[in-house]
């Protein structure tokens, strides 16, 4: 699992089922001092707790399907927790 | 995922099984904005894309885990069709 900060989100009507209201944000990823490091990239939300601005921790690959209840979803990176704070 | 807009549709008579009845879309990987990158994809279509939309596309593994891609040899799928992409916060550094 990264870190990163929500910078966008992504609105889309149309989409497969398995990701029906579920929203999609765009994440940078950041180092443990907040500055960018890799390209940014779209995450799904399934669990409904990012928002712009947020730090997060977010998964990818295969394991992103499993932030999803179905654990059957099309995704690369799912958010999976919200930073409050790095002690 | 990444962003990329449909730019054509691939014709196939003599396919996988397991790609019958599947629409297969030619990609080009596109920034947020939609500005063209260098990549392109051969995906399949989950969600009746259409050529000139912008869309989601998901790619390795992943793309197989629709209804409609369960199975089959893929490692892209178009997954939903993007109305706006809205920027809400900017990282410095």
């Amino acid at each position: 699992m990264k870190l990163g900060v929500v910078t966008g989100v992504v609105w889309a009507s149309k989409k497969v089922k398995e990701l029906d209201g579920c929203r999609m944000y765009i994440i940078q990823p950041v180092s443990v001092n907040g500055n960018k490091t890799d390209a940014p990239l779209v995450a799904a939300d399934p669990k409904n707790i990012a928002s712009g601005g947020d730090m997060v921790v977010y998964v990818t690959s295969t394991d992103a399907a499993q932030a999803f209840d179905s654990g059957f979803a099309p995704v690369n990176a799912s958010i999976v927790a919200l930073v409050d704070e790095i002690s | 995922m990444i962003f990329a807009k449909v730019i054509g549709t691939i014709v196939s008579t003599q396919k996988d099984e397991n790609l019958k009845g599947k629409k297969l879309l030619l990609c080009k990987e596109v920034d947020h904005e939609g500005n063209p990158l260098k990549a392109y994809h051969v995906a399949v279509d989950a969600v009746q894309a259409g050529e000139g939309n912008f869309v989601l596309l998901s790619y390795g593994s992943s793309a197989r885990m629709t209804e409609a891609t369960k199975n089959a040899p893929i490692d892209a799928a178009v997954i939903a069709i993007i109305d706006n992409v809205q920027v809400l916060h900017t990282v410095k550094g």
